[in-house]
């Protein structure tokens, strides 16, 4: 069962659906999750911007130029290891800025030490050289309660690393001490907080020479991003089993007509070949294989019919001399006899049992080149002797019905067994004898054309219908019946005519006019000279192994 | 009795006509489909040797031939095909009965004559009529136990009017069934025969229609 067609395109569709399933469910679901991100880094910023605008509007106008012109120098002074260990840790992510040298070299050794972040709470005395923006109103620091897994939270460090001030909510985070070139634009980072993923951050840097970083856990996004997972692989498995099920009822559709076609062949039997596949769509993949299987069942039975015909026919013909013998002599014996009678009855058994002979020895040599073991001869020689020979040969019949025969022979060399070729051209003649009328014409005469010699063996006889004609080649097809019977042919001579000539590499064919005659054409292969015998080919083998 | 033997193979037609004529039978033959159709139609045999390959016509075609113009003659098929298949066939076309080649002579004159006792309504080998027995299967006939001797067409008229017991049979039909096609009919051949049998058999057995024909009374 599991190597059956349907089980395994069941199984590689199967196969298929799940790995396009998956990819497209993985596609979308990480598709999904920068989707939220990008929301939630767009949440953020629109947060840090709330808070840049509060911090604008609380921060003193410094006279003259921006308040980070009279800070700088100040920094050299000030060690923040610390704020160095940060920035270095976070270099992969400023690594990205065309910026990040320009960082780096801002970031002193001598940075003064930040203050720790819980060291900032609510905002102290205000120093000259320190933004402090004051107490943020009540709806600004609404923005950062709410639920743990959610709440925003918000730091603001100045350009030398220190604290100035963070929301209630902000967790006790290291930020990095970053700085913007005199020249500089400010920077934005977007990260997931260092050592734990779960918090997205967004830092914006140099803003009023201040940096501010506002954060928010993730938990509720990722909860929601799996719970979607969830819900993406339970459908990608409900479509899996639809399209499993859809592929089943699929393949089983086109599994049928196969299942219907072999229920018919596994009918079609020695015994019943008239069956055939029933075809509807003769255009489709499978009704042509129908329709080839069909033509090979005609060939099959048509094989079948022609082979029980010829059994057939056979046994036929060789039960007639036996019921002419087992008649005969139970005639003769049935009461006594004068001695003429014996003799008449022994002569009719004689002719019986010569009859008997020939078509046994018909049916052999037809046995023999059907099994493709004719043994031929190969020997090279002209027609023309051949010819001579044979219409000697059957000149007395010809005689006997006063027909005339003209044997013109040219020459022309075949290859072959000269007594088979013999048995041929006799038969022929015998033929065209036969069926040929009172002091009419044999003609045999000879040509070639390009690589063929062609025997014509034509007569002056009554000539064959052309419905007729197609048949005579068949074994023991008689035009005439009763006057084959009458010769005592048994319709085998043409068949061993023309299975001696295939055999030959030749082919015969019959032309015939009916009140005119019969021409019937051999053709056979010249015999080349370049072409040794085949004697001749063994020996120089022989010879070379002997040399070696 | 007359019969006729349909049959391509001269050597086969030559040997079953004589041996049935040697038997009595009035043989009529015919080498190929046409010809034996034409005299099974035209002709009331009693029987027809049927072969099934002949020429021109073959023997399934005369047999079913025969049957469409209602010629109710019984037919014997002569076959080399010895298949179930072609027996069945032969027996549904209408065929009484089947002999494969090669045959006994014997054997097909035992058939044939069956073949004419069952046509003719009597299955029993033996007819007796008073005290003359009939026996048809050593066609011999006997009165009072003591066999008489009988010349084949002496038989055979007594055993056709036998058959045909208790029914007027025409000379016009003594002539049909007893002589074949190449015998001369002499008016006065059948008188002859009928005579010869009264003088063996006895004088009362069969009686004569005046102008009429033949009759042995039930």
């Amino acid at each position: 069962m599991f190597k059956s067609l349907r089980w395994r395109l069941q199984v590689w569709h199967a196969i298929v659906l799940l790995i396009v399933l998956t990819s497209f469910g993985g596609i979308v679901h990480s598709l999904h999750w920068q989707t939220r991100l990008q929301q939630v880094d767009a949440e953020l910023d629109r947060t840090a911007g709330v808070v840049m605008s509060q911090l604008r509007r609380l921060l003193p106008r410094p006279p003259g130029g921006r308040p980070s012109g009279n800070r700088r120098p100040r920094r050299a002074d000030e060690a923040n290891p610390e704020a160095d260990a940060i920035v270095r840790a976070d270099a992969n992510i400023v690594a990205a800025s065309p910026r990040a040298d320009s960082l780096r070299t801002q970031t002193s050794p001598e940075s003064p030490p930040a203050s720790p972040p819980d060291q900032a709470g609510p905002p102290g005395p205000p120093r000259r050289d320190r933004f402090d923006p004051g107490p943020l109103p009540e709806e600004f620091q609404q923005l950062f309660h709410g639920d743990e897994e959610s709440r925003l939270y918000f730091v603001i460090w100045g350009g030398n690393g220190d604290l100035l001030q963070k929301s209630d909510s902000a967790p006790t985070i290291s930020y990095p001490n970053l700085h913007v070139g005199r020249e500089g634009l400010p920077i934005r980072i977007v990260r997931s907080r260092p050592g734990d993923q779960t918090y997205r951050e967004v830092i914006h840097a140099g803003m009023f020479d201040m940096n501010i970083l506002v954060g928010r856990s993730l938990e509720k996004d990722l909860a929601a991003h799996h719970r979607s997972g969830f819900l993406l692989a339970g459908a990608g498995l409900v479509i899996l089993a639809a399209g499993v099920l859809g592929g089943g009822w699929l393949s089983s559709r086109a599994i049928l007509p196969i299942a219907e076609m072999t229920a018919t062949a596994e009918s079609i039997s020695a015994l019943d070949l008239s069956k055939r596949i029933n075809v509807k769509e003769t255009d489709s993949e499978l009704g042509k294989l129908a329709t080839v299987l069909n033509q090979t069942f005609d060939r099959l039975q048509s094989a079948f019919e022609r082979q029980s015909q010829f059994t057939a026919d056979a046994s036929h013909e060789l039960r007639t001399p036996l019921s002419v013998i087992s008649a005969h002599t139970e005639l003769a014996l049935a009461r006594p006899r004068s001695n003429e009678d014996y003799r008449g009855a022994i002569e009719t058994c004689r002719r019986a049992s010569q009859r008997m002979r020939s078509l046994i020895d018909s049916l052999l040599l037809l046995a023999r080149f059907d099994s493709g073991a004719p043994s031929l001869k190969q020997d090279r020689f002209d027609l023309k002797p051949l010819l001579e020979d044979c219409a000697e040969l059957v000149e007395p019949l010809a005689a006997e019905r006063q027909i005339r025969i003209e044997c013109k022979p040219d020459s022309c060399n075949v290859r072959g067994d000269w007594d088979r070729l013999s048995q041929v051209v006799t038969n022929l003649l015998t033929n065209a004898i036969r069926y040929n009328v009172e002091g009419g014409r044999v003609r045999v005469t000879t040509r070639t054309e390009s690589e063929t010699a062609i025997i014509s063996v034509n007569d002056t006889g009554v000539g064959i219908a052309a419905d007729q004609l197609s048949r005579i080649f068949d074994r023991f097809y008689q035009v005439d019946k009763a006057r084959s019977r009458a010769e005592g042919s048994s319709g085998l001579g043409l068949s061993i005519c023309k299975t001696i000539v295939e055999a030959h590499g030749g082919t015969i064919v019959a032309i015939s006019q009916v009140g005119v005659g019969t021409t019937l054409e051999v053709r056979l292969p010249l015999a080349t000279e370049s072409v040794p015998a085949a004697g001749i080919i063994s020996k120089e083998i022989d010879k070379e192994l002997v040399l070696k | 009795m007359r019969v006729l033997v349909v049959e391509d193979e001269p050597d086969v037609i030559r040997a079953v006509a004589m041996y049935l004529r040697e038997e009595g039978y009035s043989v009529d033959t015919a080498d190929n489909g046409e010809d034996g159709l034409f005299k099974g139609v035209t002709w009331d045999y009693d029987a027809i040797l049927l072969d099934v390959m002949l020429p021109r016509r073959d023997g399934w075609s005369v047999l079913s031939e025969l049957r469409r113009q209602n010629r109710t003659t019984p037919v014997l098929m002569l076959t080399a095909r010895d298949t179930v298949k072609d027996r069945v066939r032969g027996l549904d076309t209408g065929a009484d009965d089947y002999l494969v080649k090669p045959f006994e002579l014997s054997e097909l004159a035992a058939r044939l004559r069956a073949l004419i006792r069952r046509s003719a309504g009597k299955s029993q080998p033996v007819i007796e009529i008073g005290n003359v027995t009939i026996d048809m299967t050593s066609r011999t006939v006997s009165v009072d136990g003591s066999a008489v001797a009988l010349t084949a067409k002496e038989y055979c008229l007594l055993e056709f009017l036998a058959i045909h017991r208790g029914e007027l049979v025409t000379r016009t039909k003594i002539y049909d069934h007893l002589f074949d096609e190449y015998d001369a009919s002499l008016s006065n051949l059948v008188d002859v025969y009928v005579s010869n049998i009264r003088r063996k058999v006895g004088r009362e057995l069969i009686t004569t229609r005046r102008g009429m024909g033949y009759i042995i009374d039930s």
